[in-house]
């Protein structure tokens, strides 16, 4: 092989090893960089490209409107950077990310296990961090510089509950078992533990199975199993993994199980897994989230289905979109690039008009001491043939539910 | 617990390790004759999930007969990547700097399949849809997936042919003579570089067509491999590095142990059993379960 051709060849073997994220590109220096550090490889590399579409799309809008107007029009520039698959590769990306140039404000990232160790570098290094991530720990650390825009996973837990016991009974099919099955993330996690500590009992329900794992699954016989022999009306299921997840649908329809699946999530309402596993076995599936488009958001969805050829949008990329606009707001405010004053601003905020708080139900932004937004309530979304739809709460869904066995 | 329940974790159990012991025949083989590690193993399975999805997609291969069709593809495969890369760092020379290269090159192969397919096919995961993916026989109380069967049987045959291969062959014989003593097996005129190119291909062909048995129920996503590398190699030092009948004994051991950890701990700590089992036989038996036949084919 010739010197020139070792060259080449070391040079794309190089380009390729690098993580998906690449060098940053030249910006002016009155620009305002928001660090999005979100898996883009790895298990979870789809959650965080859908995370990267919806912040896109805010920046490309923000910027085609005239920028940050309180700035002199500055524009937002996006830095990305690959949390990867461990909290370990997170950590460093973060901290990557933080420390090679001033970030105005960081978004991410995804999975509660690696935002938890995000927001330890972003505290330490004093950049303000926007999350959608569910763990109620996120925001019992008393970080001053951490932003959970979700309902946290507890309150989400003893919502979700009473939406479908109140759902259950309007359909005269009260619900007397539950089972409780999901892999040992974080959020799931916090979103189980309620349920099995106290949740349940109060409202008299019996827990019949309770099945965590640690990802991968290597097959989902004996927990369907399980489900098949005790027959719970219903089925709280948090598999944040998608192999994992497809092998329990797909075995809960092997094995003919007839229940009524809560998933814990947006993970659940991704577009692959109509591609999957079809729109049958989806249908009335439902799951818990932390946004979903709501009822007057047509238009916002028509234009991220054009300009990304997804199906639909989902909560990772509007809440990377909400994100972006509240962090160009918050600047509007401190009037500046600073992280402290975008922070204290965000500390501040309260927002009731604009992209960010018509894409965060309730459609008000305001965040308690400890950093986590107050009135956030979790939304059901439904799968209804192979799309899914808002259907709780009622005066925001897009579509009824539906509720059968 | 009812004997019919302990026998459907057993058959589960059996049903998962056929898949794993086809993955890990291949890995073995590679060990058996050439010593090299492949770290990149678990990404060339990827890539047979991706060509048997494309066969299914873009020609309507079904894919219990696309994962047989991935393997000429990957022989040739593997007998380029060999030939390009890995023959300059095995046959000759210091070991000891002959094992760091080799280990550095195929986990660097394997980050940057990983990688490319990521950049290249998309994180987006992907399934082929059949019909028996979720449909089981029911054999009296027993359920039995019936993509898990086939790719079980098809895992036999397989094996079997390997064996057969191996055992039977002229050029089984001097696969198994270039492992067994590659200097005296020079002296026969078998070329021991040629053998290591032919152990690589059929290494890899392999573990594609394991890939493709496990894309009929199992979805296809770049990052494939980390699910199972670790427990091919657990199963190949398990059987006893470089037998192929132990690697073969050793994925099978994997599935069942997975299973029926489940009836003594809890589902989170369902892997906790595999490496317990694992550190026990090697307790017992150091050299694994065929070492008597450790590092021969």
């Amino acid at each position: 092989m010739s010197l020139l051709a070792r060259a080449v060849t070391l040079a794309l073997a190089l380009l390729l090893a690098l993580p998906v994220a690449g060098p940053p590109p030249a910006v002016a220096v009155d620009d305002l960089k928001i660090a999005l550090v979100v898996p883009l490889s790895g298990r979870w590399a789809r959650q965080g490209q859908l995370k990267k579409m919806g912040a896109e799309m805010a920046i490309e809008e923000i910027n085609s409107q005239g920028g940050i107007k309180a700035l002199g029009g500055a524009k937002i520039v996006l830095r990305e950077a690959d949390a990867g698959d461990s909290v370990e590769k997170a950590v460093s990306a973060a901290q990557r990310v933080l420390t090679r140039e001033k970030i105005s404000a960081g978004i991410g990232s995804w999975l509660s296990s690696f935002t938890l160790g995000v927001t330890e570098v972003a505290e330490r290094l004093q950049v303000p961090w926007l999350t959608l991530s569910y763990a109620d720990s996120i925001t019992e650390r008393g970080f001053k510089y951490t932003f959970q825009t979700s309902p946290v996973s507890s309150a989400q837990a003893e919502q979700a509950l009473d939406l479908v016991v109140e759902l259950a009974k309007r359909n005269n099919q009260p619900i007397r078992k539950a089972a409780l099955i999901g892999d040992n993330t974080a959020a799931t996690v916090f979103f189980f533990k309620p349920l099995r500590e106290k949740l349940l009992q109060a409202k008299g329900i019996e827990l019949v199975v309770d099945e965590v794992w640690t990802p991968p699954l290597p097959d989902a016989t004996s927990i369907v199993q399980k489900l098949r022999a005790t027959q719970p009306d219903l089925v709280f299921y948090g598999a944040t993994n998608f192999p994992d997840s497809i092998q329990v649908l797909q075995k809960v329809k092997e094995f003919g199980v007839k229940t009524h699946i809560q998933g814990v999530g947006a993970w659940l309402v991704t577009p692959e897994y109509v591609k999957t596993v079809g729109k049958e076995l989806l249908d009335n599936i439902q799951t818990v989230v932390a946004a979903h488009p709501l009822k007057g958001q047509e238009e916002l969805v028509k234009k991220f289905v054009q300009r990304t050829g997804e199906p639909f949008m989902t909560q990772d990329p509007l809440c990377s979109y909400a994100h972006v606009w509240l962090i160009k707001e918050a600047a509007e405010q401190a009037k500046s690039t600073d992280p402290k004053a975008i922070r204290d601003a965000l500390a501040k905020i309260d927002l009731t008009t604009g992209p960010a708080a018509s894409t965060l139900s309730p459609g008000r932004i305001r965040f308690d001491e400890r950093g986590r937004r107050i009135g956030a309530v979790p939304l059901i979304v439904q799968w209804q043939n192979g799309e899914p739809f808002t259907v709780v709460p009622v005066n925001l869904a897009t579509r009824p539910v539906v509720w059968h066995k | 617990m009812v004997a019919s329940e302990l026998t459907q974790y057993v058959v589960t159990g059996l049903l998962v390790g056929g898949v794993y012991a086809l993955m890990s025949i291949g890995l073995a083989l590679i060990f058996g004759v050439m010593r090299v590690v492949n770290f990149a193993q678990g990404d060339f399975m990827m890539l047979g999930m991706y060509l048997t999805y494309y066969y299914a997609v873009v020609l309507g291969i079904d894919p219990l007969v696309g994962a047989l069709v991935t393997i000429p593809p990957f022989f040739v495969i593997g007998l380029l990547v060999h030939r390009v890369f890995l023959a300059r760092v095995t046959g000759g020379g210091d070991p000891n700097r002959e094992m760091d290269a080799q280990l550095i090159l195929t986990l660097g192969m394997s980050l940057i399949i990983t990688n490319a397919t990521t950049m290249i096919l998309s994180p987006m995961p992907r399934a082929i849809r059949t019909t028996y993916a979720t449909r089981a026989f029911a054999v009296g109380p027993l359920l039995l997936n019936q993509a898990r069967t086939y790719a079980f049987f098809m895992a036999l045959l397989l094996a079997a042919a390997v064996y057969v291969f191996l055992t039977r062959t002229d050029l089984g014989k001097a696969l198994r003579a270039a492992a067994d003593d590659p200097e005296a097996a020079s002296y026969q005129a078998i070329n021991v570089r040629a053998m290591h190119g032919v152990a690589f291909g059929v290494g890899i062909a392999l573990v594609a067509a394991a890939g493709g048995l496990l894309a009929t129920y199992y979805p296809i996503e770049p990052n494939a491999a980390v699910n199972f590398i670790v427990l091919m190699f657990v199963a190949v030092v398990l059987g006893g590095l470089g037998s192929i009948p132990g690697a073969f004994v050793g994925g099978l051991a994997i599935g069942l142990v997975q299973s029926l950890t489940l009836l003594v701990l809890p589902l989170q700590l369902q892997n906790v059993g595999v490496f317990v089992a694992f550190l026990l036989v090697l307790y017992v038996r150091p050299q694994g379960l065929f070492g008597r036949r450790a590092r021969t084919v």
